[in-house]
C-alpha cells in the first residue's frame, strides 16, 4: 500500500457567516495525482490558502508527513503552489524568476541553476529562458508558473485551476507536465472546473461542494454511484421550469433528473427503452427537443448527480 | 544568500534593469538646482541689475542742505541706481504726469534753515503710479536722507546754526577768531563720535573653521549648496516611495501570497523590503551628491556626517513608506497618498522656499518633515558643525515607524 502524505481531518472554516469549510476530511498518498472538483464557492481555493499556509482561523487538523503541517516553517520547503495568478516578475527572464523563487526555498545557487535548467526544459522553455517573461505568450506563463511551484523539488504540489485561459495545446501540455510530475512520487493536489481535465489526469477524484467532500475515489469508483446508466442530453427551447412541470411525472420510474437549465436538461435511465416514451411524454406536453444525445456513464453525470448543478467556468 | 538579501538583490536588480524612473529623479533635482542658481546667482559677471530709476528733483530749498542731498545723489553709486534731473515745479508735475519718471523729490523751501533750527521739515517724494517697485527704491533712499539728516541736525545743532550764520555774512567780515570757538567744538563732536563711526556702528567678519593642516580654499558664495539639499530630499522622497508602494503592486498580483507559501516570514520581507527602499535611496542620493560637487562644485563637508545624515534620511524615508504601506488598503490608495505628501512635505520642510519664508505661525509643521531636519543637518556640515538634532530626529523617528511597519506589514502581508 502507498504511502500517506497528507491527511486532513475535520477542517472547517467560517468567513463570517459564511462556510467555507465544513468538516473536510481527505487522504492523499504519495505519487497520487487528485483532481479536486467543485462547482464555484464549494470551498476549493480556502484549501489550497490553509493547506499552503496562507489562511489561518480553522479547525480541525493537517498531518503532512505524519507531522502537524503548521508546527514546522520546514515543511513549507516540501510543498508546492502554483496558484491562480500568474505570480512572478514579469521583466524578469524565466531563469531568473526560477533563481529567485527557488531562493525562497533556501536551494543552494548551484543546485538551484541545475534545477532551473532542468525545469525549463520539461515546461519546453529552454530557448526563452533568457527573454523577459512578458513576452510570452499565455500558455508559456502558466508552463512557468508551473516550474516555479515545481522548483524546489516538493513532494506535494497544490495547482489552483492551472489550465485558466490558454489554448488546447497549452492545457495538453500542461495536463502532461502535471501527469510527469505525479509519476516522479510527487502527490498532486489539482482543482479545476473541467472534468475533461481531471478524467485525462488525475488517479483519484474528489467531488467537494459546501465545504465538505461528497465523493472520492478513481473515476470507475464514482461511476459506480450513478449506476450504469444511460445518460441523455436533451436540449431544445424550453425554461428550466417547463421542463421539470414537464417531465416530473416521470421522474423514479426507470429515470432520474440529474439537471435542468433553460434549454440543457441531463436525464439518467436505467433501460434505454424508455427513452422514446420520455420523448412522447415532452411532445405530449409540448416541450420541444432539438436535439438528444446518448452518453455512458461520465464524471460529468456524476458530478451532476453529487453536486445537483451545472459547472460554470 | 539569506532570503532577505535575495529579495533585496532582486528589487535591486530590477530597478537597475528600468533605470529611467530612477534617473529621472536624479535628474530633474539637478536640473532645478540649476535653474533654480541660475535665476538667482547668474554670476559675478552677470549681476540683475535694476533699470537706472529716473528722478527728478524740485529744489525749493537752493541752500546747503539740498545741496548736500543732490551732491549724495551724485555720488558714483548712486548714479548707478538713479538717473536725476533738477526740474522746477512745474515741469515736474508735468513730467510725472506723463509717466517720464518713477519719482519726483521736493525738497522743501527753508529745508536747510529748519534743518538748522531744528524745525520740522518734509521730503516729499511723488511716486508713480504704473510702477510698483523703483518708486519704492526712491522712497527708501528719501526716507534714509532723512533719517541721515535728522542725526546731523540733533548732533550739529549748534554748529549749523553757526554756518547758517556766518553763510549770511560777507566773507571779509569772518574772522578766524569767530571761527576757532565753533570749530574746537565741533572737532570735541567728532572725536566723540569717532569711536563709533570709525569704524563704523556694525562690520561684518568672516572666519571659516580649519582643521590642522587643512588648506586653505577659495572662499566664495554657491547659492547651489542652498538649494541642491532641499531638492535632493525632496526627490529622495520620489525616489523611495515607488521601492515600498511595489509591497501593494505584488499583493494584487499574487506575488507576496507566493512568497509567503515559501518559508519566508512575514518580518523578513517587511525587513528586505525597508532595506532595499534604503539602499536605493541612498545609491542615487550619492549619484546626486557627486553630480552637485562637479557640476555646482559644492562643497559638502565632512563626508562621514553627510553619509551618516543621508543614511538617516534614507531609513527615515523607507521606514515611513513601509508604515503607510502598512495601512494602505491597495496600490491605488498609496498611488494616490504618497505624491501629496510628500508635496506637503517639501513645501513646508524647506525644499520649495526657505522656512524663513513661511509665515511665522506655519513654520513649526517644517519640523515634522523630514526635508527640514535634512536641510538643516546638511547645511549644518557644509558650515563644519555636526548635525546632532538632525541626526537624532531622523533615526528616533525613522525608528518609531520601523517599528510599527515591522509590526503591522507582516500580519497584512499574510493575511
Amino acid at each position: 500500500m502507498q504511502q500517506t502524505i497528507l491527511e486532513i481531518k475535520n477542517l472547517s472554516k467560517n468567513y463570517g457567516e459564511t462556510v467555507a469549510l465544513a468538516g473536510f476530511s481527505l487522504d492523499l498518498a504519495r505519487g497520487e495525482v487528485l483532481g479536486l472538483l467543485g462547482p464555484n464557492g464549494a470551498g476549493k481555493t480556502t484549501l489550497i490558502s490553509i493547506l499552503s499556509g496562507t489562511l489561518r482561523g480553522f479547525t480541525g487538523s493537517v498531518r503532512f508527513l505524519g507531522q502537524d503541517l503548521f508546527a514546522d516553517r520546514r515543511l513549507k520547503n516540501r510543498i508546492g503552489v502554483v496558484p491562480q495568478e500568474m505570480a512572478f516578475y514579469e521583466d524578469l527572464s524565466a531563469m531568473e524568476n526560477l533563481m529567485f523563487w527557488g531562493g525562497l526555498y533556501d536551494i543552494a545557487g548551484k543546485e538551484r541553476k541545475r534545477r532551473a535548467q532542468e525545469l525549463l526544459e520539461r515546461v519546453e522553455l529552454s530557448a526563452r529562458a533568457r527573454e523577459p517573461v512578458k513576452k510570452f505568450s499565455g500558455g508559456m506563463k502558466r508552463r512557468l508558473n508551473i516550474a516555479i511551484g515545481l522548483i524546489h523539488r516538493p513532494e506535494l504540489l497544490l495547482l489552483d485551476e492551472p489550465t485558466v485561459g490558454i489554448d488546447v495545446q497549452a492545457k495538453v501540455s500542461i495536463l502532461d507536465i502535471i501527469r510527469g510530475v505525479g509519476g516522479q512520487g510527487t502527490s498532486v493536489v489539482f482543482t479545476t472546473h473541467q472534468l475533461a481535465e481531471v478524467e485525462q489526469t488525475c488517479s483519484r477524484i474528489a467531488i467537494m461542494d459546501q465545504g465538505a467532500v461528497l465523493a472520492a475515489g478513481t473515476l470507475a469508483e464514482l461511476i459506480r454511484i450513478v449506476g450504469e446508466k444511460e445518460i441523455v442530453e436533451v436540449s431544445g427551447p424550453f425554461s428550466a421550469d417547463a421542463f421539470s412541470e414537464g417531465i416530473r411525472r416521470l421522474n423514479g420510474d426507470g429515470m432520474e433528473i440529474l439537471s435542468v437549465a433553460d434549454g440543457l436538461a441531463m436525464l439518467a435511465f436505467a433501460d434505454s427503452q424508455r427513452i422514446p416514451a420520455m420523448l412522447q411524454h415532452l411532445f405530449q406536453n409540448r416541450l420541444a427537443v432539438a436535439d438528444l444525445k446518448i452518453k455512458s456513464p461520465n464524471l460529468e453525470a456524476v458530478f451532476l448527480k453529487m453536486t445537483g448543478r451545472s459547472l460554470r467556468d | 544568500m539569506s532570503r532577505a538579501a535575495l529579495i533585496i538583490a532582486n528589487d535591486l536588480k530590477r530597478r537597475l534593469r528600468a533605470p529611467m524612473a530612477t534617473l529621472l529623479f536624479l535628474v530633474i533635482p539637478l536640473a532645478m538646482t540649476a535653474l533654480i542658481g541660475a535665476i538667482f546667482d547668474p554670476g559675478e559677471d552677470n549681476r540683475t541689475q535694476l533699470p537706472p530709476i529716473k528722478l527728478l528733483v524740485v529744489d525749493r530749498d537752493q541752500d546747503i542742505a539740498a545741496r548736500f542731498l543732490l551732491g549724495a545723489l551724485d555720488q558714483k553709486e548712486m548714479k548707478e541706481m538713479f538717473q536725476v534731473t533738477r526740474v522746477d515745479a512745474v515741469a515736474g508735475e508735468r513730467l510725472m504726469r506723463k509717466g517720464k519718471a518713477s519719482a519726483m523729490l521736493v525738497i522743501p523751501e527753508h529745508f536747510s534753515d529748519d534743518l538748522a533750527a531744528q524745525r520740522p521739515s518734509t521730503l516729499e517724494v511723488v511716486k508713480n503710479p504704473a510702477e510698483e517697485f523703483l518708486p519704492g527704491v526712491a522712497e527708501e533712499f528719501a526716507a534714509t536722507m532723512a533719517v541721515g539728516f535728522s542725526a546731523i541736525a540733533q548732533v550739529f545743532a549748534d554748529e549749523l546754526k553757526v554756518i547758517q550764520g556766518v553763510r549770511r555774512l560777507s566773507l571779509e567780515s569772518v574772522t578766524v577768531a569767530d571761527l576757532t570757538p565753533f570749530l574746537e567744538r565741533a572737532r570735541g563732536k567728532i572725536i566723540a563720535l569717532k569711536s563709533y563711526l570709525s569704524p563704523l556702528l556694525l562690520a561684518v567678519g568672516e572666519e571659516t573653521t580649519k582643521k590642522p593642516g587643512q588648506e586653505d580654499r577659495p572662499a566664495g558664495f554657491n547659492i547651489f549648496r542652498y538649494i541642491l539639499p532641499g531638492m535632493l530630499i525632496m526627490f529622495l522622497l520620489f525616489i523611495v516611495e515607488p521601492s515600498l508602494r511595489e509591497i501593494q503592486n505584488e499583493r494584487a498580483d499574487g506575488k507576496i501570497r507566493r512568497m509567503m507559501f515559501s518559508p519566508l516570514t512575514g518580518l523578513e520581507l517587511a525587513g528586505a523590503r525597508i532595506f532595499s527602499g534604503w539602499l536605493i535611496g541612498m545609491l542615487v542620493a550619492l549619484l546626486a551628491m557627486a553630480a552637485g560637487t562637479l557640476l555646482f562644485g559644492i562643497a559638502w563637508g565632512s563626508l562621514p556626517l553627510q553619509l551618516a545624515l543621508l543614511a538617516a534620511a534614507c531609513f527615515w524615508c523607507s521606514a515611513f513608506f513601509a508604515m503607510l504601506n502598512a495601512f494602505f488598503r491597495n496600490k491605488n490608495q498609496a498611488g494616490a497618498f504618497a505624491s501629496p505628501v510628500i508635496l506637503v512635505f517639501s513645501a513646508f520642510g524647506g525644499s520649495m522656499l526657505p522656512l524663513e519664508q513661511l509665515p511665522a505661525g506655519m513654520r513649526w509643521v517644517g519640523t515634522l518633515t523630514v526635508n527640514h531636519w535634512y536641510i538643516s543637518g546638511c547645511t549644518r556640515i557644509m558650515d563644519g558643525r555636526p548635525p546632532l538634532a538632525s541626526l537624532a530626529v531622523l533615526l528616533a523617528s525613522g525608528l518609531v515607524f520601523a517599528a510599527v511597519a515591522m509590526t503591522v506589514l507582516p500580519r497584512r502581508l499574510s493575511a
